[in-house]
């Protein structure tokens, strides 16, 4: 195993912290200076299938559950997509979101993984999303965050985001917030 | 079941010029539904694409039936119910997948990809060999007809075929299933809950081109004011009682990729089987732009963004909707990846046009279950009376935005709901 750098996971951590108030204060303008405009955003489709071989431990994987070659995502946005989101959602007639959601993200298990030659680092997480647009209209689902970080500034932008949902049937009437 | 018919008469308009919301909330009404709507319709369970190879299966839904989608190992497709017919456990549990065979999980009787029984454990010592196998195989939906790739299902053995069901409507539906010798593929599936009657949301797919300039708002010019022109509206056409589709019919001065404002990558392969598609559909139909439609009940369909769907009930409250992309099996992937990805910007449970559909049809369905809300009529009076034809389009139409499409809906499911059990 290798030797956890400190300062590394409480960046990470300082950073997804930041993101998520962020997303939860609606303040987009600040969040896109988080994201690098290459990024690429997906939310894949998940299914109940079979798993390997028995004893096959390896085999048992969630990627066999997700969106395969000839399937398609819930979400499959660049930046020029993220940005028409949320132009979308401040548009004045996206009604599924007037009044806005009140939203809170809580991002936990912050693992970084490979750090890669160009800087650029992957890092897990797992978010907990709750929606409420009043009594009658709540929502939370959880999922995993697998992301790609590069460095820039000093600081982090989001470069690749996959967010692998808890469920094959997503509950809760739309996806009308960023994951 | 009087005071059902009783309650339907009362609430649906004779010519279905308004409906009163008792018909989206009344759970009598809905297990009414289950019996004379899902139980004798053509419902649709996938394509044939979803079924490549011998033992494919999938799982799906006809009504609040759990339904089992196979083909089998001399590649015939089949559906049944997804249950042992032992002691009722649910038999597959997989969303979808292929397997040689079926094994219930609960006392391990052991089904072919064709229904078959093929064993029971302790057949002899315990059955005494008495069990018999040919009368203990899966319960078979009695009916399974394809149309050009679709594959529906129907529970009523006595139903008409599923090209008498479909009539005029399989001529507007040929402009996607058949512009191409190799046909349509479906892909995803996106699968997602709706606290929604399911008639609010299949009202929305057969006609109702009147909501898109407010509930889509968001996705056109704006202000309002300053359109130059009223947002273009489809025909709303009527093929049959209860299918509806909406079709634009394109200038000959632009091209249908101008029209769909398509890609460059995707005008360029339109254009390049504009030949084929004239050759397949005639003259008329490659000129024919289907914006959105319905396969009475809940096969709905937003042709110009790619998107087939099912609309499931669960309850009266609440839908399942399962939406797939449908493209040409033999365009390049290239072009594939390029609609797949302007259909979930679009449609879908986060696309830019449906969150705020889903949002609606919410509305409707939670603010009309009140005493007083369920009582009052509703209007779908538009276009009533206009109705006309246009040579060479079969059924009638709707000029321009019109109800005329919902009419249709509504009526067909009096007729269905009051007509005589089969």
């Amino acid at each position: 195993m290798t030797p956890v750098d400190a300062q590394l996971l409480a960046d990470l951590q300082l950073w997804y912290a930041r993101e998520a108030r962020l997303l939860d204060e609606r303040r987009y303008d600040l969040w896109l200076e988080m994201v690098d405009v290459g990024v690429r955003y997906q939310v894949p489709t998940r299914y109940l299938t079979a798993q390997g071989d028995v004893g096959d431990f390896g085999a048992w994987t969630v990627e066999r559950e997700l969106t395969q070659a000839a399937d398609v995502f819930l979400i499959d946005d660049d930046y020029a997509g993220i940005r028409t989101r949320i132009e979308r959602l401040q548009s004045g007639m996206a009604w599924a979101e007037m009044p806005p959601s009140i939203t809170r993200r809580i991002v936990g298990n912050v693992e970084p993984g490979e750090v890669r030659e160009d800087g650029g680092i992957e890092v897990f997480s797992a978010l907990m999303a709750f929606k409420s647009r009043g009594p009658r209209e709540r929502s939370f689902l959880t999922a995993q965050r697998r992301d790609l970080l590069g460095r820039s500034d000093g600081g982090f932008r989001l470069r690749r985001r996959t967010v692998i949902i808890d469920d094959t049937v997503l509950m809760g009437e739309n996806l009308s917030i960023i994951l | 079941m009087n005071a059902c018919v009783d309650l339907i008469e009362r609430s649906v308009a004779p010519d279905a010029s308004w409906i009163r919301p008792d018909i989206f909330a009344d759970e009598a009404l809905y297990g009414l539904e289950q019996e004379r709507i899902f139980g004798r319709c053509w419902l649709l369970l996938g394509h044939e694409s979803q079924l490549p190879e011998p033992g494919s299966f999938f799982r799906t839904h006809m009504g609040e039936e759990p339904i089992l989608v196979t083909r089998t190992l001399e590649g015939e497709v089949r559906a049944f119910l997804n249950l042992c017919r032992h002691r009722g456990a649910q038999l597959c549990h997989e969303d979808r997948g292929v397997a040689k065979s079926f094994n219930c999980r609960y006392h391990g009787w052991a089904y072919a990809c064709d229904g078959k029984l093929l064993a029971a454990p302790g057949e002899k010592q315990l059955y005494y060999g008495e069990l018999d196998k040919e009368e203990w195989g899966l319960v078979r939906v009695a009916r399974v007809e394809s149309y050009k790739g679709l594959v529906f299902g129907n529970f009523d053995p006595d139903a008409e075929p599923l090209a008498d069901y479909l009539g005029n409507m399989a001529w507007y539906l040929d402009i996607l299933l058949d512009r191409r010798a190799g046909g349509t593929e479906l892909l995803g599936v996106q699968r997602w809950r709706i606290p929604a009657n399911w008639k609010v949301v299949a009202e929305n797919h057969v006609g109702d081109e009147y909501h898109v300039g407010f509930t889509h708002g968001s996705q056109l010019p704006r202000p309002i004011e300053s359109r130059a022109a009223p947002i273009p509206m489809a025909r709303e056409i009527r093929p049959e009682l209860g299918h509806g589709i909406g079709v634009d019919v394109i200038p000959e001065d632009i091209s249908p990729g101008e029209r769909g404002g398509f890609d460059e990558e995707v005008n360029e392969y339109l254009r390049s089987i504009a030949g084929e598609m004239k050759e397949r559909l005639g003259e008329m139909r490659p000129r024919l732009f289907p914006i959105h439609g319905l396969v009475f009940p809940t096969l709905g369909m937003i042709p110009i963004l790619n998107s087939i769907r099912v609309i499931h009930p669960i309850g009266p409250g609440e839908v399942e909707l399962w939406s797939y992309c449908m493209v040409d099996r033999d365009a390049p992937q290239k072009v594939k990846d390029i609609l797949v990805q302007r259909s979930i910007a679009a449609f879908g449970p986060a696309g830019a046009f449906e969150q705020d559909d889903s949002a609606n049809w919410t509305g409707v369905t939670r603010n009309t279950v009140g005493h007083q809300a369920r009582k009052h009529r509703l209007n779908l009076s538009m276009g009533l009376g206009h109705e006309g034809e246009v040579p060479g389009l079969p059924g009638e139409v709707g000029l321009t935005a019109s109800d005329i499409n919902q009419r249709g809906f509504y009526l067909r499911w009096v007729r269905e709901m009051t007509g005589e059990s089969a």
